[in-house]
This record gives C-alpha cells, sequence and structure tokens, in this order.
C-alpha cells in the first residue's frame, strides 16, 4: 500500500490497514484487511443473507467449524447488544465482510463489533468482495477454507486448506453442547429485548431440551409460550430423560453433520413415541435419523432470513430463517402411505408437486407409523417440516426462533404447548392470528 | 387459487399529470401492470389524463382514455366500456380519490363494478386518521397522540391537551400538501386554516410532535390467501419532520437491529391485515425514538406509491407487476420470482448492495418562496444509487442530481467558505443544500457528534459521511502521479467520482481517468438480482462499483455479472433523461422508452443507462439491459467500455446525454442518428444565425454578450423589449423578459451567477406574437412533419407552460405550408438524423424561426397521441438506418377531424409567496391533454383534468394591463353573456363601461376593505382573469393571483387563455363533454 492509500485510510474510522488473505481449497484467493482477531483459522465456507442480525449469526453455535460471509456489505451498523448473542461465546471460525462498521450507532449498542470479535478471539476479513465469493460457493458448492494474517501466500494457504478437517463426518454438536444439566427460566430472559417483547406465559411444562448448540432464542421462545426448561447434554440417555418425566423433549438445533450425532439420535429412537418431542433443525434431522430416515448435504445450503415454505396443512406460506447444510430425503422415511395412492402412487421426484396440490401428504414408517409432510420450501423444494400421526412427535428444519429473521413460525412454540396438552389439532394455528403474539408496543 | 374467470373487463385508473407527491412512479408500476393483465387475457380500459406516460400508449390496454380523472368523466367511460372490475391502486392517491368517490356516490354498484385489491372499507380505514388510529389502538400498535379538528378552535384545544409543537396533517391531500408544523399559536391558526381548505372533507389531523426522531418504512405486498412479504425497508437520512420525499432515504434500514427490524416487520404485516388490505402493495411508515427504540406508526398507504416504486427498483421485485397479478386472483406462491425466473416471489428480497434515493428540488424557480423542508413535500423529482457501501452510493446519488455537483462536496462548488460557526443556522434548517454543508461542517472541524445536536440525523449517517471528508482532505494536494491502485481503490469505495479527484489533485477528469485505468482500477457490474447471489439470475440490471481483484490460482477472476458474451446483434445504447425537474420531465423517458422498444424490434441489443426510479426507462424489462447508473462522463464510459456499443444515443433523454455529446465524441463513442456537430451547428447562435441567414428565413434580430457593457450595446442596436437568458440551459432557466435598461442591468448582475462560462443571448422579444411548436423527423432525405401546435398563450410565456392545439386553430393553410417548408430546409440542411423541433413565432403574418432543436422535444408524446403516429419509434428507427420512404407513414399533410390541447400543470400551491404569473422561464411539472371534435371542447377537458373548476355562474373577476385593454371588451360580454357577473377595479372598469359592458366596480387593496382579495376569500369570485405587465411587479396583481391560487379560484393571466376558457365553459355548458378511447382515432403501428 502506498504512502497516500495509507494516509487516506489512516483518516476514516478504521484502524490501520492488517493484510489479511481468505483461501478456498480450489485456490481462489481473496485479500483483505483483518477487522477481528488475527491468527490462521479453517472452516467450511458458508454464507447468509440475513441483512441485519450478524450477531446472532456470529454467535449462533450451530456454525461451528464454518467460516460465514455475509452477502449484506455494511456489517456491524448497529453495533453489538450482548444480550443478542446466541451463547455465550462464538463457535463459528471466522467472519468475512465486504465493509466492517467501527462506528455503529444504535440505542442499545455495548461495543462495536469489531470490538466484540477481538475479544472473543474471531478471526474476521474486511475488503473481500464477497458477492463474487458467494457466486462462487453457489456455483462450486461448500468448501473449505482458511484465513490468515500470518501466512500470506495464497499457495501455500491453498495448501493447509485442503489438508484441513472436512465437516463432513465430524460430530460438532458434542464441542458445543453443555457439559452439565441446568435450567433456563422466566428469570433468564434477556431483560435488553423487554421494551420489545411480551413478558411470557404462566410457566406450566416442564421441558427437557437437548442441547447440540441451543440458541439462546429458541430457550426464550420456549420460556416464554410457558416452558420450564432443563438442559441436557446432546448425549444424555433416553432413559434418564424419561425418569425427569417431563411434559415434553425439545431437540435443539446444532452444527455439522447429523449422521456424525449418532449419541443423540440413538436416545431419540427411544423417546419417540412415549413423551411429546419437539425439534428444530439438527433437532428435527434427529427425529429423521430416529424414524431411518436419510440425510444428504446440500450443496451451498440455506443460511438466511428470506426463505419460503409452504405449511402444507393450511396453505399459508412463512418467510422463515434457515441456516442448515444437510437435509431430509423424504422418500427414506418409507413410501407414501396407501391413502396417497389416488394423488400420487410414488414418491413425486419434486416436493414442490405437494405445495401445488395442496396437500400434505403422508409417509407409512415401518418404525413410528405415519409421518406427514408438512412443511416445503417453495424456492427449492426441499423438506421443511415433518408431524407424525401416531405418535406425539412434529419438527422443523427452520428456525421459528428466527434471531435473526422473520418470526412468521412463531406458532410453532404455541403448537408445542399444544401437542403437550394433547391436542390433535395443534399444527393447526392461523399464523395472521398468531402473528403479534410474544411482541408488545407500548 | 387461480385467477378470476368471472372479470372479462377491468377498468384502471391512472394518477394524471405529474404534480409535487405524484410523479411518473404511477407510469412505471402502471405500464408493466397492464402488461401483466393483458398477457392474463383480460381486456383492460385505461383513464388517464397525461399524454406524456408510457401507460397511454395506445398498444398497451385495450381502451385507452386520454379523459380528466373526475367521477364525473369515468362514469362516462364505465358506461361506454361497462367493466366487472376497478382496479384503484396503481394510480397514486388521484385514482383512490376518484374511485372511492364513485364508490360513495353509488355509481360502482350502479353499474355493477367491483373494486379489486381494495375494498372501500379497507381504503377508509387507510386513509381516515379516525378509522386507522382505532385500529392501530385494537391491535395494540401506537400512533401518535393527536386530535382532529375542523376550525382553528379546536385544534387550538387539542393542543391544549398534547402541547406544542405539533404536526398538522390536512386528511385526503396529495403528498401531505398543507401540512406542517406548529410551534406557536400563530403558526397554528395559519397552517390549520390553510389545511382545512385543501383538505377535501375540511378536516386537519393535529398531532403530537415526533420531530427528530428516526423514520422508517416498509413496503409489504399481501395476497387474498392472507401471504404478506416485505419487499423492503427503507431508512430516512433526515429524521421525522421532513416529508420523506423530501428525504435522502436509504435502503435496507440500516440502523436497526434484528430485533427492531422484526418488531417492525411484524407491525406492518399486523397492519395490513387489520386494515383489511386484501391484495397488492402496501407502505407503512414508523417513527422511532432514538434514545429508547418507542416505535409509533405514522401512516400507511393502501396502495402502489412512490416508495413502491422506489422498492421495487431498489430489489429488483417488480411490486406492481406482482399487485397485479394478486388482483385478479393469484396468490404470492404462485408467482415466480421475475428475475431469477426459478424462485417463489413469495420471498423476501435480500439485498447485497445499499440504495440512496436523493430528492431533486427547483427552488431556483419560485423566487420569494420558503426553502425550508418540512412535512409537505416539495421535491419534483428524485435520484436512485446503489453502491457497495452507504458512502459510495451516497455518492453516486449526489453526483445523478443534475445540479452541477460531483458528489458531496470538492467538486469546485459549495466550497466551505464559512466559519466554523457560520454552519450552525445552514445546518439547524433542513434544506436541499443541507447534505453538501454537513460536508463543509466536517471539513471546518465540526464533528459528527455536534452535527448530530442540530440536525438530529443519526451517528451512523454523520459518521459515515465524515470518514469520506476525512478520505477527500487526505488526497488533498495530492499529485495523481502518487495515487496507486489501493489510492484509487480507496477514493472509489468512499464514493468519489473522477471529477472529484481531478479537484482534489489539481488535475483534470481525463488524466484521472487514463491513471486509474493505467493501474488497472476498472469497475465491476453486479447485477440486481433480488436475492444477494444466492440464485442464478437471468435478468440483465446492473449497477457499478469497485472491488478488490480475486486471484484464481494466481490468475484474475473475471467477477461481474455483466461479462462479455459473443455479441449476437448490433448493440444500442440509449441514455436516458436523468431525474425529473421542471423543464425535463417523463416526456423524455417516454422518448427514450419507445426508441429502446423499436430498436429492439429492428434488431438491436438495447442498453439503457438512467438514474431516475420513478420511470418506466428504469423498469428492467423495458431494455435488453438496464444500467442504473449517473449520467455523468465517467459513469457513462465506465459501461461504454464494458459493452462496447456500436451506437450511443443521445438525442432522446433532453439536455443530460446532450451535454455528455461532445465529451462523448472526442472519447470516440459512436452516434446514433444527429451527431455532435449538427448538434453544436443548432445550438451555436452565431453558426445557427449563418445558416439561417444563408436559408433566407428570418429570426428575431439577436446578440450576445459577457459583460454589462456588451449587453447594452446589443440592446441599442436592435431595441427593447428584450428576451434574455444564458446558453446551454433547458426549461428557459434564469430566461426573463426585460423592457427597459434599468431591469436588463439588474439581470445581468444575476445572470453572471447562473453559468459563469456561457455568454447572455439577447433577442428581440416579439411582443403578442402567435407561438408554434413544430416537431419533425429527417432522414437526410425526406422529411416528416409529425405536428405543427399552435400555441394558446403569446410569445413570451415559455413552451413548457403554454397550452396547445394540434390541428393549429387560428393559423392559414398557407402560413401553415410556410412553416413545414422552413422545417424541410432546416432538417436538411443542419443534418438531422431523427427528431428536430423547431419553435416559430409568428407576428404581422411574419414567420421568425426562435430555435431549432434536434432533438426529442417536450411535446413529441402529445404529438404522438395526437396524431396516433409514435414519433420517437419512428425516430429511431431512422436513426438505425431505416429510410421514412420505406416505413409507410400516413401523409403528414392529412387533416385530422378532431382538436387534441395540451395544457401545463403548475405546483404553484406548493410554494407559498412565489408568484404565479407565466413567464419566460419554464414552471410546470406535468401535462393533461384534452381530446374532442372542436378546440373548446378539448381545452375545456385540460381545464377539468388539472381540476380547475368551470364556474357556471357567479363573479368574474376582470383586472388586466394596459397593453390588454383593448381587447378586454370583447371577451367581458361573453362572460356577461354566460352569466356571470363581471367586476373590476379602476382603469379595467373605466374600460369596460366605456365599451358599454355592465360592470361592478370594486376596491383595489390600497383602496381600504372590502376590497377584491376580500371577496376572493368570500367565495364571491368564481374567476379571475388577471393580466401582468412583463416583468412582474410585485403590486395588487401579485397579491390577488396568490389569494387566487390559495382559495383555489379559476384564474387566467393572459387574454388568450381567458378567451380558451370563455369558449370552453360555453361549449361544456351547451353540448357536454363526450369520452373518446385513442383506439377510434386512426393509430399507426
Amino acid at each position: 500500500m502506498s504512502l497516500l492509500a495509507s494516509k487516506m485510510l489512516a483518516a476514516t474510522s478504521k484502524p490501520p490497514a492488517k493484510e489479511a488473505l481468505l483461501v478456498l481449497e480450489d485456490g481462489t484467493c481473496f485479500h483483505g484487511n483483518a477487522c477481528g482477531a488475527l491468527g490462521e483459522v479453517f472452516g467450511e465456507v458458508c454464507f447468509n443473507t440475513s441483512v441485519e442480525g450478524y450477531l446472532e449469526i456470529v454467535t449462533d453455535p450451530s456454525y461451528a467449524g464454518q467460516i460465514v460471509v455475509m452477502t449484506y456489505p455494511q456489517i456491524g451498523n448497529y453495533g453489538v447488544c450482548l444480550e443478542d448473542a446466541q451463547a455465550d461465546h462464538p463457535a463459528l471460525r471466522g467472519l468475512v465482510v465486504r465493509d466492517m462498521c467501527y462506528t455503529p450507532s444504535n440505542w442499545r449498542s455495548e461495543r462495536t463489533l469489531p470490538d466484540y470479535l477481538k475479544r472473543e478471539g474471531i478471526f474476521a476479513i474486511e475488503g473481500v468482495d464477497t458477492r463474487a465469493l458467494v457466486q462462487h460457493v453457489r456455483d462450486y458448492g461448500a468448501m473449505r477454507a482458511v484465513l490468515s494474517s500470518e501466512d500470506l501466500n495464497a499457495e501455500s494457504l491453498a495448501n493447509k486448506a485442503r489438508a484441513s478437517e472436512p465437516i463432513v463426518g465430524v460430530n460438532l454438536a458434542r464441542t458445543v453442547s453443555c457439559p452439565e444439566p441446568h435450567a433456563f427460566g422466566q428469570s433468564d430472559l434477556a431483560s435488553s429485548k423487554a421494551f420489545a417483547l411480551a413478558p411470557p406465559a404462566l410457566a406450566r411444562y416442564r421441558v427437557i431440551a437437548y442441547d447440540c448448540g441451543i440458541k439462546r432464542s429458541i430457550l426464550e421462545g420456549l420460556v416464554r409460550a410457558g416452558c420450564e426448561i432443563t438442559l441436557v447434554p446432546w448425549n444424555t440417555p433416553a432413559s434418564q430423560v424419561l425418569e425427569m418425566a417431563p411434559d415434553g423433549v425439545f431437540l435443539s438445533n446444532g452444527p455439522g453433520d447429523p449422521d456424525a450425532v449418532e449419541g443423540t439420535y440413538r436416545q431419540v429412537e427411544k423417546l419417540l413415541g412415549k413423551v411429546p418431542v419437539f425439534g428444530i433443525c439438527l433437532g428435527h434431522q434427529m427425529i429423521c435419523k430416529a424414524a431411518g430416515g436419510q440425510i444428504e448435504k446440500l450443496k451451498f445450503g440455506h443460511h438466511g432470513g428470506n426463505q419460503p415454505v409452504m405449511n402444507l396443512l393450511t396453505g399459508r406460506v412463512e418467510i422463515t430463517a434457515q441456516n442448515h447444510g444437510f437435509n431430509l430425503v423424504v422418500p427414506s422415511l418409507g413410501p407414501l402411505a396407501s391413502e396417497m395412492e389416488g394423488i400420487s402412487p410414488a414418491h413425486p421426484a419434486d416436493l414442490l408437486f405437494w405445495a401445488e396440490q395442496g396437500i400434505a401428504p403422508v409417509v407409512s414408517n415401518p418404525r413410528y407409523g405415519g409421518v406427514r409432510l408438512t412443511h416445503v420450501n417453495l424456492n427449492d423444494g426441499t423438506a421443511e417440516g415433518i408431524a407424525f400421526t401416531d405418535i406425539p412427535a412434529f419438527s422443523v428444519q427452520y428456525h421459528p426462533e428466527a434471531n435473526p429473521g422473520p418470526t412468521d413460525s412463531h406458532y410453532l412454540f404455541t403448537a408445542f404447548t399444544r401437542l403437550m396438552d394433547g391436542r390433535e389439532d395443534y399444527l393447526d394455528i392461523d399464523i395472521a392470528k398468531d402473528r403479534l403474539e410474544g411482541w408488545q408496543f407500548e | 387459487m387461480a385467477k378470476r374467470e368471472d372479470i372479462r373487463t377491468i377498468l384502471v385508473i391512472g394518477s394524471g399529470p405529474i404534480v409535487i407527491g405524484q410523479a411518473c412512479e404511477f407510469d412505471s408500476s402502471g405500464a408493466p401492470a397492464y402488461k401483466v393483465l393483458r398477457e392474463e387475457g383480460y381486456r383492460v380500459v385505461l383513464v388517464n389524463s397525461n399524454p406524456a406516460t408510457i401507460m397511454t400508449d395506445p398498444g398497451l390496454a385495450d381502451r385507452t382514455y386520454i379523459e380528466p380523472i373526475t367521477a364525473e368523466f369515468v362514469e362516462k367511460v364505465i358506461r361506454e366500456e361497462r367493466p366487472e372490475a376497478l382496479l384503484p391502486t396503481l394510480g397514486g392517491q388521484t385514482a383512490l380519490n376518484v374511485a372511492v368517490e364513485l364508490a360513495e356516490s353509488g355509481v360502482l354498484d350502479c353499474y355493477g363494478v367491483e373494486m379489486i385489491g381494495c375494498s372501500l372499507e379497507a381504503i377508509q380505514r387507510g386513509e381516515n386518521r379516525k378509522l386507522f388510529n382505532e385500529c392501530m389502538a385494537e391491535l395494540g400498535i401506537q400512533t401518535a397522540r393527536s386530535g382532529y379538528a375542523y376550525s382553528v378552535e379546536e385544534a387550538r384545544a387539542i393542543v391544549d391537551e398534547i402541547g406544542l409543537p405539533v404536526v398538522l396533517r390536512p386528511s385526503f391531500t396529495l403528498g401531505g400538501a398543507g401540512g406542517g408544523i406548529a410551534s406557536n399559536y400563530d403558526e397554528l391558526d395559519l397552517i390549520v386554516s390553510q389545511g382545512l381548505e385543501l383538505s377535501p372533507i375540511g378536516e386537519v389531523l393535529v398531532e403530537e410532535s415526533i420531530e427528530g426522531w428516526k423514520e422508517f418504512e416498509m413496503e409489504v405486498v399481501r395476497d387474498r390467501a392472507g401471504n404478506g412479504i416485505i419487499v423492503c425497508s427503507i431508512e430516512n437520512l433526515d429524521p421525522m419532520g421532513v416529508h420523506t420525499g423530501d428525504s435522502i432515504t436509504v435502503a435496507p434500514a440500516q440502523t436497526l437491529s434484528d430485533v427492531e427490524y422484526q418488531r417492525m416487520r411484524t407491525a406492518s404485516l399486523a397492519v395490513l391485515e387489520k386494515v383489511g388490505v386484501q391484495t397488492g402493495g402496501s407502505n407503512v411508515q414508523f417513527a422511532v425514538n432514538p434514545s429508547d427504540g418507542r416505535m409509533v406508526i405514522i401512516e400507511m398507504n393502501p396502495r402502489v406509491s412512490r416508495s413502491s416504486a422506489l422498492a421495487s427498483k431498489a430489489t429488483g421485485f417488480p411490486i406492481a407487476k406482482v399487485a397485479a397479478r394478486l388482483a385478479v386472483g393469484y396468490t404470492l406462491p404462485e408467482i415466480v420470482n421475475d428475475i431469477t425466473g426459478t424462485t417463489s416471489a413469495c420471498f423476501e428480497p435480500s439485498i447485497d448492495y445499499c440504495v440512496v434515493k436523493a430528492p431533486r428540488f427547483a427552488f431556483e424557480k419560485f423566487k420569494d418562496s420558503d426553502d425550508t423542508l418540512s412535512t409537505r413535500m416539495k421535491a419534483v423529482g428524485e435520484v436512485m444509487a446503489c453502491g457497495r457501501t452507504f458512502e459510495e452510493a451516497l455518492g453516486k446519488a449526489l453526483r445523478s442530481l443534475e445540479n452541477g455537483r460531483a458528489g458531496l462536496g470538492v467538486d469546485g462548488h459549495m466550497r466551505a467558505s464559512e466559519t466554523k460557526e457560520g454552519y450552525a443556522p445552514l445546518l439547524a434548517r433542513p434544506t436541499r443544500n443541507r447534505i453538501v454543508y454537513i460536508g463543509c461542517a466536517l471539513r471546518r472541524g465540526w464533528t459528527p457528534s455536534e452535527i448530530h445536536d442540530l440536525t438530529g440525523i443519526d451517528r451512523f449517517f454523520l459518521d459515515r459521511m465524515a470518514d469520506v471528508v476525512a478520505v477527500q482532505e487526505a488526497l488533498r494536494g495530492a499529485r495523481i502521479d502518487d495515487m496507486d491502485a489501493e489510492a484509487f481503490r480507496i477514493a472509489k469505495r468512499y464514493g468519489l467520482s473522477d471529477v472529484q479527484i481531478a479537484f482534489l489533485t489539481n488535475s483534470t477528469e481525463i488524466i484521472v481517468r487514463t491513471r486509474r485505468k493505467a493501474l488497472g482500477v476498472v469497475p465491476v457490474f453486479n447485477a440486481v438480482d433480488t436475492c444477494a447471489a444466492e440464485f442464478e439470475s437471468s435478468t440483465a440490471y446492473f449497477y457499478k462499483t469497485y472491488e478488490a481483484p480475486v486471484l484464481a490460482n494466481g490468475d484474475s477472476l473475471s467477477a461481474a455479472d455483466a461479462a462479455e458474451e459473443p455479441r449476437q446483434k448490433p448493440k444500442a445504447l440509449i441514455l436516458g433523461a436523468g431525474p425529473n425537474r421542471i423543464g425535463q420531465g417523463i416526456e423524455f423517458d417516454y422518448c427514450c422508452v419507445h426508441a429502446s422498444y423499436a430498436l429492439h424490434d429492428a434488431g438491436w441489443e438495447t442498453i439503457m443507462v438512467n438514474c431516475n426510479p420513478e420511470t418506466v426507462s428504469t423498469d428492467y424489462d423495458t431494455s435488453d439491459k438496464l444500467y442504473f447508473e449517473p449520467l455523468t462522463y465517467e459513469d457513462v464510459m465506465d459501461i461504454v467500455d464494458v459493452e462496447q456499443p456500436d451506437g450511443v444515443v443521445t438525442t432522446l433523454g433532453g439536455q443530460t446525454p446532450l451535454k455528455l455529446a461532445r465529451a462523448l465524441e472526442e472519447a470516440g463513442v459512436p452516434f446514433m442518428g444527429t451527431g455532435a456537430d449538427a448538434i453544436d451547428l443548432a445550438e451555436d447562435r452565431d453558426r445557427f444565425a449563418a445558416l439561417l441567414d444563408s436559408l433566407g428565413i428570418a429570426y428575431p434580430p439577436a446578440g450576445d454578450a459577457h459583460t454589462l457593457d456588451e449587453a447594452e450595446r446589443v440592446a441599442s442596436r436592435i431595441g427593447f423589449p428584450l428576451l434574455v437568458r444564458p446558453s446551454y440551459v433547458l426549461g428557459g432557466r434564469g430566461m426573463a423578459i426585460v423592457y427597459d435598461a434599468k431591469q436588463l442591468r439588474r439581470y445581468m448582475g444575476e445572470a453572471a451567477k447562473i453559468s459563469p462560462d456561457h455568454p447572455v443571448y439577447l433577442d428581440k422579444f416579439l411582443e403578442s406574437a402567435v407561438e408554434v411548436d413544430l416537431d419533425c423527423i429527417c432522414d437526410g432525405e425526406d422529411v416528416y412533419i409529425g405536428g405543427v401546435l399552435e400555441h394558446i398563450e403569446e410569445a413570451g410565456i415559455h413552451s413548457g407552460d403554454s397550452a396547445c392545439c394540434i390541428p393549429p386553430f387560428s393559423l392559414s393553410d398557407t402560413l401553415v405550408n410556410q412553416l413545414r417548408d422552413i422545417a424541410w430546409r432546416l432538417a436538411l440542411s443542419i443534418g438531422v438524423r431523427g427528431l428536430l423541433n423547431i419553435q416559430f413565432a409568428v407576428k404581422d403574418q411574419t414567420v421568425y424561426v426562435i430555435e431549432a432543436n434536434p432533438r426529442a422535444s417536450r411535446t413529441v408524446p402529445f404529438v404522438s397521441k395526437a396524431t396516433g403516429v409514435p414519433l420517437a419509434k419512428v425516430a429511431a428507427r431512422v436513426m438505425a438506418g431505416e429510410q421514412l420512404a420505406d416505413m409507410g407513414l400516413p401523409p403528414d399533410t392529412r387533416e385530422l377531424g378532431y382538436c387534441a390541447v395540451k395544457e401545463a400543470v403548475m405546483p404553484f400551491g406548493r410554494f407559498p409567496g412565489s408568484d404565479v404569473v407565466l413567464g419566460p422561464e419554464m414552471k410546470s411539472t406535468g401535462e393533461v391533454m384534452g381530446i374532442a371534435p372542436t378546440f373548446p371542447a378539448a381545452y375545456a377537458k385540460t381545464q377539468l383534468a388539472i381540476s380547475y373548476e368551470l364556474p357556471r355562474s357567479g363573479d368574474v373577476f376582470i383586472s388586466v394591463a394596459d397593453r390588454d385593454k383593448r381587447s378586454i371588451a370583447a371577451l367581458a360580454r361573453d362572460f356577461a353573456r354566460l352569466g356571470f357577473e363581471v367586476v373590476s377595479t379602476g382603469g379595467t372598469a373605466k374600460t369596460l363601461s366605456a365599451s358599454g359592458v355592465a360592470c361592478k366596480k370594486v376596491k383595489k387593496i390600497s383602496e381600504g376593505h372590502p376590497n377584491v382579495v376580500d371577496m376572493i376569500a368570500d367565495g364571491e369570485i368564481k374567476l379571475m382573469i388577471n393580466t401582468p405587465f412583463g416583468h412582474g411587479p410585485r403590486g395588487d396583481g401579485y397579491v390577488l393571483r396568490l389569494a387566487a391560487v390559495r382559495h383555489g379560484v379559476t384564474y387566467a393571466t393572459t387574454i388568450a387563455a381567458a378567451q380558451a376558457f370563455a369558449a370552453a365553459m360555453e361549449v361544456a355548458r351547451d353540448k357536454g363533454l363526450g369520452v373518446v378511447a385513442l383506439q377510434d382515432l386512426p393509430q399507426w403501428t
């Protein structure tokens, strides 16, 4: 960098430039400047299309093992409110942005994002052509990458990226689960959100939550719906859970390859049918695995806050927050139930078929009976939610707790309480009526 | 759910003429929506009085009625066409108001017409503040504390409860007309009394002031199944207190955390559900207290709005198209996202760039009016710019405004000339220049925090601007040779233009450009794809930015979306018209769009460049490619470098692209149509005069002057009165008529400020000459006369402000043939390839050429609609090499058999204090058209279309300048015969009495009370005829005309207009006015 360029940059709110590189395993190299902690980190590159909610993304434990690219170019604008964090500490490997804000503005802000990242030891890089990077990942699929401020040789970094541990086959959930069971209740709710969120409902349900890297806002969503929660580690034996005689069991979100989280889904096999179960994201995949389902890796996954999902029971579309790289293969749960014969003799190639027909098809699962496909993604026709017809259990691949993202699917927390109440129509909720539940404007 | 089969014919209402608060954004919404409805198999009937729109092209709707948008005329169309449905949500407030009137009066029920898109009840809940506030209370969403006043006393009572300051909003007015903020009881009384008059229901909302809060807007779309999405969030840079149309706005919202954003999103969806918007787009506005996040809802519009047009352009999501499909029964998941072509339209766009909209003002046109920005919108146009950072987008927006600036300061304009303290008042008062003053203040050592305290602008924006200024100052004084690639990239990241870099490094734009390119710092062009590149998109809609290079195994990777493919077709680059402003409006956009259509059909790849989000030209599917970019040399050349066009069209977008023509030609860019030299031949006064001399064509004696001395010499040579103007201007900017040496001296003193590099032109002013416009097309061999337009107002009134008629209503055939002959000779000798507009003045049967412009004129759309020959399309084909003789055009000598009148629409009501007299400087914002068998009937329609009432009886007040006194008697007699009582003051009364016209004499203002102004205020005067003498003295006439505007009294300021008025009233009263569809008139396609 020339003297003049340094002088120009030095005049701005940005700190002196510290050069850093992002290199993909295929050798593609992006230059930028470090804007968090320094060092050298490895991870799988994925991108998130949410325009706001960067802190929630940075602290989402599901990003363990990943380097996250934000598609919105200017990040950090409204600073950091610590209670927006989804975990005590970030689990992602690194953050890639086009432009980092060092002088944020918002009444809730306690510190700047780069300051937060530095304190948490998270590597971040700015100045990258993130759109080109996103297009590359979109076209060639998710891949391993390295971020470094120490080694600035692209070739050497590409070799290191290729030698790094892949995300497939690795149990990342255990790295972000809690070590010991502990409680989460009304007194744990974030006070800094009280200006916007309604006070919680009366605590009526005792829920055990398997923590595979649970987001704080899921816990808050459950508590606000009237649950008192005991978190347990990812591999807690089912017998131990059932001994506590909870009203329901919740299976949390979490990072990485679901096939590697056998310690959880083997326990779920023993829970299904014995207690009402609700799962989100990895929790949904755990339920699918328990039912013998197969999970596939998506090319570049769904990470953002604008994914349209149709509830096949109501025909209504929810705009959803999503964060997953793996997805259920529906036919692997079993053949279509006999009552579906008149509509489709076999599984259609594209699940959008069901959205067009306005039908929520039922699959005959050899282990647990009927499984209904309840939600489908309208962009690519992937499965987004299932509900068992013979046992009290349902799950969604996306994130009704949002944080960040739209809260259209908030009704699923209410649905869980209705499931625990034993109601058959637990999913039959008008999202328009549910819309303002949980918010307040005074 | 699928589309409705029980509807066959849909009536859609446009938004009428362009006025402040309602511009061509509804053309941009309407035109594509009608295309969609026709694609779905519906018969579309359109009513719109604005001829300059694409939507009123006869090919767009099945039946196109260019008629006044009034309940009376729309009912006539309903009777004629018998539609089953009325879609009122695509034509702004105008359409909504008429629809409400038709529904409430029972007309819709009577003809069995169903309102689709939005019910009457929903419109009422959305628009009536009382009902709206009740709805919000039921939802638990806060509104500002408020009350309704129907009198000044009631307003005072409300203020006693909620305290001062208060915001005042008259109900049912356009763009917040008549609103304001009152900080004391005097202001309260004034604004409330004005507001009560402006509100059609005499109601004013008095509201707790939330001035200084942050303002946000959400663009929402909903379907009949209840699915709702947010298309875009917008944050205003100016805090509450400045109308959102007057504020710089930014998309997406920049300073909301997720919890705040989602709360606003949820509330927006709940509001639409509660109000009962069944389908379509709406916008919801919020204010947020920056210190504690308290959120109140300001208002919602249950229709497509200016901001939805902006949101569509900002995200690529076509709100109006989608709204049209939703209105006929589709649901969001049934619609495919146009841009990606594969994913669902039921999603929320995610963008990976920042969008800045900046308003364009025209205060210079309205001297003496207050330029403080308030809750009453005053902007006449806007620009939009995209960048990867706010800083970059802001810089691009500011250099798009066509006001001579090249970004945020450091461009040779508006130096930081004040002391530090001197900026305090400039920062405290919101004005169009405040954004630039902020830059100056930062340079003078103000901190963002200090500026925030005075302006209320969020620190986020101020900190970004502080960075921009810091980068500029670090660069100031450096040598261009010291700039490496990195320095260039930093400058670009902070939004600096090449012009600014040149200014700071004491270099030139060309040198900066050359060095920048030599260092490899060239832009990339990213697509506006609705999805932040998550999915591939097939739509060619781009903006420019600068990125650090990406290396693939050591080689540079081409990452731009607008990558070069093998050329299949020749490429035409069409330069648009930039922001709407007075003198350059939608007419030029119409021409660009038509050229794009015609060239596409002729086998060209069309590439549009424009920065105006309100237009059809910036719809992503108008041209084969769209570049949403400023129309500057730098930005256009960057596109030329990438596209390598075979031809550039500079003659259709008005002055904006014309100004670039010379520089583009010097850069070796190939032109389509008339070349830069021919343009220069027509624009250079000496060359043009020599040409006219050689052809033996008369023109008014003229001269030019750089100094007062020179001007006085010219004046003594050719004599007064003189028409004086600066060179190279549009819309008569700075133009005036001077009658004596004193006025000339004053003018020359002011003119120096207008354009220091160019001389002042002085023409002999031909008093009371008839002015005629002629539009023609020349292919080098033949000339096709598109139309001859006779002006109603005499020479001296800017042609854009004058009403005019096709065919000429008072000119002899011999004279018209003389005009045609001159047009042929001029077009061929100038070397025109395309359009040519000639302005003539006819005095004492002598024809003078006033000017010739070898480019599209303002009248092209009107002439095209009036004659059925789309001139801009024909011109584009000529530019592409076709011959007129081969096109099968109808003979241009044919008789039309009907009259078409164009009338200008004035924005005076928006600029209290500014004189309403017409003159050589253009002041109108838009135009309307009337078509009828006779001139008076067509003229009557234009008056009704502007919502000037044609009074049937009462008092007509006549007061005219001395030169008009001779012609007034006959006119007064006409009014008396029509049943009016004639009222006059002093001199005019004497003239009338002497001529034997019965006349009631009233006091002049200076003669005490009750005088004529009292009569106007009391509503006794129904029509006022007041002609000022030449230069508009600040006497009684000025006060009278202001009173007429304020009290909505119909008025005429020229004898010619008054005569037309009398004839119009007579025909409207005696015969009634029928409606006619363009499709029933001969159309050439």
